[in-house]
């Protein structure tokens, strides 16, 4: 009787976290973003892939509005985080990069210690009232990037000691420090060898229970492990936008399946 | 003369070369397959021509006048030079010179006419027979070179060593006038440690560096210990470094980091005008302008303030060293890398915090050299001190105080006629020897800490 079942599609379990609408970037007179349209989900991870020189990095660094920090850059339409337009006048990019976490391609620790690393975020913020509040922050965050085993009886030597891979994992407890909403990640894997990268695709899974992810990838093996959704950057424009498994079996656009298949890029 | 033999030798390198590339080209044409390039081959033409005979010719004229005179001198009889000290007879052969150019005052002596005439002849045979070495030396040597031609003759490596070599004569030259400046320093310094014992000018606290002109002089002996002179340095040193130590850094950050572009590409080339002033600008600006508004500015408080203070002195010293600095703390500032400030903003951390909390530590080392830099220029400016720092020497800290630096006294005790073989005058050189000291010290720590910082992020 109750034949009429309504088939939910598996995509749309979690709320939308952020979006753009009609989004273009300029660097100087080079078009570089061209009318992207996009929802990023929330506890969902996100992948960017295509060519280089896509765009895909250039669009990353607008929804924490690092492009700011680029002179020459311009950014125009919308881009919302919980409903909120980022590009608001109201809106200080200091805070909002403190809701938006940030991985960059090469481990970038700064010339401190490794507690100082990840208390960095807290102590601007004023996260912590007392030390032992930032002691759980940072032991927390460490544990987060599942570090705290390696690093707990080093937290007094500079971060820079660590290898490539800890660094890395370093930046990505740093970024949760300051108990962000969404966590970017700029080709985190790309500087690491096989073994740290498969550490930090681990912690990505683990880390989508708690944040909105987004990653940018050159490797579209990395994206099918990693991501749920995934976007395909090409010369500025987004061309397709959907489920991973969806996308790398049955791509709909001509340009995703010859850069899925190795045609170009 | 010495024109047409530069001629000769110009013209011979040019013979050299056009007869080797030439050759060259020859042997080309013919099939073989060369090593090196036909000019490689021209160019050995003249480091085998013109090189050697123009080095001989400076060789020969460095040696030359100094054999002649030997020679002329050597000629003369005991008889003539009887009676005569080292001085008489320089003046004599001065006579002589000046004879054989035709100049002859009063009545000379016929033997002196002698020795010019045999000057004059010794002259003409010493340039003939140079002109006969140049010619020699070309020859063989286009006559080498041509032999040397052949497809297998590496002429580029020849050519490329006797460029290495003149590189090499450029560096031991450098190095060698530092060494020699060095020496004569040292050896100045020890003939003054023979009169004055070397503890009491190290730990002497008196600088009278007067000397009696007669045995019973009141006050005969000066005293010369530099400790007051070294303490007045070290004062006006600080006084330089408290003001240009911040405003040369926070005016390097503030342009690296948070003035426009446009005020930037406006301000930095204004604050490196600072650095083309001469010297001397600073101690007129020193002495008229900032020494009367201290007083005024003590009188009205009530404080009597000496016209040449270290405050005056320091103070106009420490502007003179700010663009030093600056564009020290903005070559380190440019150097930490962009990721490290990436990652700060990204935490969300304002500009302000990312450079205080992250750039500024990363630059921290090259800042310091460039600060120990600067305190070794500040030890050995002359000019601004000179003109306002005082002249006595005392034991005080006091800024508003006059005090008197190494090289004012350098400068002080080397003014007037004095002889070289007193103590007086060689304290100069001993007070010269530990600015030196001093200064290298510096240095050497200095480039050690922004060599160290270099290799951190490279």
């Amino acid at each position: 009787m109750d034949q009429i079942t309504i088939r939910e599609p598996v995509v749309q379990t979690q709320p939308v976290k952020a979006t753009a609408r009609g989004v273009d970037v300029y660097y100087a007179d080079n078009h570089a973003i061209k009318n992207v349209d996009i929802d990023i989900l929330d506890k969902t991870v996100t992948a960017f892939i295509g060519p280089s020189g896509c765009g895909k990095s250039t669009f990353l660094r607008c929804l924490n509005r690092m492009n700011d920090t680029i002179d020459i850059c311009r950014v125009t339409g919308d881009i919302l985080l919980d409903g909120e337009d980022i590009y608001h006048r109201s809106v200080d990019p200091a805070l909002l990069r403190a809701r938006v976490g940030m991985v960059f391609q090469k481990p970038n620790p700064f010339p401190k210690s490794v507690y100082d690393n990840v208390a960095y975020g807290p102590r601007i913020h004023g996260l912590a009232a007392n030390k032992a509040e930032l002691d759980n922050i940072v032991e927390a965050s460490l544990r987060g990037a599942s570090l705290w085993e390696e690093a707990k009886d080093r937290l007094d030597q500079p971060g820079t000691g660590l290898s490539g891979g800890q660094q890395q994992r370093l930046c990505i407890a740093r970024a949760i420090a300051t108990a962000p909403e969404v966590l970017l990640m700029d080709e985190p894997c790309s500087a690491l060898d096989p073994i740290a990268t498969a550490r930090i695709e681990e912690l990505i899974d683990e880390l989508r229970q708690n944040f909105a992810i987004v990653i940018v990838t050159h490797s579209m093996q990395q994206a099918a492990r990693v991501s749920q959704k995934t976007a395909f950057f090409h010369l500025g424009d987004m061309v397709e936008y959907g489920e991973t498994t969806a996308m790398f079996t049955n791509p709909e656009d001509k340009r995703t399946q010859d850069y899925i298949t190795g045609r170009f890029g | 003369m010495l024109g047409y033999l530069l001629l000769v030798i110009l013209i011979a390198s040019a013979l050299g070369y056009l007869f080797n590339y030439y050759s060259a080209r020859r042997l080309t044409a013919s099939g073989e397959k060369l090593h090196s390039l036909a000019g490689f081959h021209g160019v050995y033409a003249i480091c085998l021509t013109g090189l050697p005979a123009f080095i001989f010719v400076l060789l020969w004229l460095l040696f030359q006048e100094s054999v002649i005179e030997a020679i002329v001198a050597g000629g003369l009889s005991e008889a003539e030079l009887a009676g005569m000290d080292e001085g008489q007879k320089s003046l004599l052969m001065a006579e002589i010179r000046s004879a054989a150019q035709g100049n002859v005052f009063g009545e000379p002596k016929p033997f002196m006419m002698a020795a010019a005439e045999s000057l004059n002849n010794l002259r003409t045979t010493a340039w003939m027979a140079l002109s006969v070495c140049v010619v020699a030396i070309l020859g063989l040597g286009m006559f080498l070179a041509r032999r040397k031609i052949s497809a297998a003759f590496r002429a580029r490596q020849a050519v490329e060593k006797v460029v290495s070599g003149f590189m090499i004569f450029c560096a031991l030259v450098a190095i060698v006038t530092t060494l020699g400046i060095i020496l004569s320093l040292v050896y100045e310094s020890l003939r003054f440690f023979d009169r004055v014992p070397i503890s009491e000018f190290l730990f002497g606290l008196n600088w009278e560096p007067q000397i009696p002109i007669r045995e019973d002089q009141v006050a005969a002996s000066g005293a010369f210990g530099w400790l007051p002179v070294l303490l007045g340095t070290l004062v006006i040193t600080v006084v330089a470094l408290v003001v240009a130590v911040p405003i040369g850094i926070f005016s390097a950050i503030y342009l690296n980091e948070f003035a426009s572009p446009t005020l930037r590409a406006v301000a930095k080339p204004l604050l490196e005008l600072l650095a083309g002033v001469p010297t001397v600008v600073y101690g007129f600006f020193a002495i008229l302008v900032v020494a009367p508004a201290l007083r005024s500015a003590g009188a009205s408080l009530g404080i009597d303030i000496a016209p040449n203070t270290a405050l005056a002195a320091g103070g106009v010293m420490g502007i003179m060293l700010i663009p030093f600095i600056s564009s020290f703390t903005d070559d380190a500032l440019n150097a930490v890398p962009r990721s490290l400030r990436d990652g700060s903003l990204a935490l969300g951390a304002t500009r302000g915090e990312t450079v205080m909390k992250v750039m500024f530590p990363a630059a921290i080392p090259g800042i310091s050299g460039g600060i120990l830099l600067a305190v070794s220029r500040a030890i050995g400016e002359t000019m601004i001190v000179v003109m306002a720092a005082g002249l006595i020497a005392k034991m005080t800290v006091n800024p508003l105080d006059s005090v008197t630096t190494v090289t004012v006294q350098i400068v002080t005790l080397l003014i007037g006629d004095t002889e070289f073989d007193n103590p007086k005058t060689l304290a100069a050189f001993a007070l010269g020897l530990m600015l030196f000291i001093v200064t290298l010290m510096l240095n050497v720590l200095a480039l050690t800490i922004v060599r160290k910082y270099r290799e951190a992020y490279d």
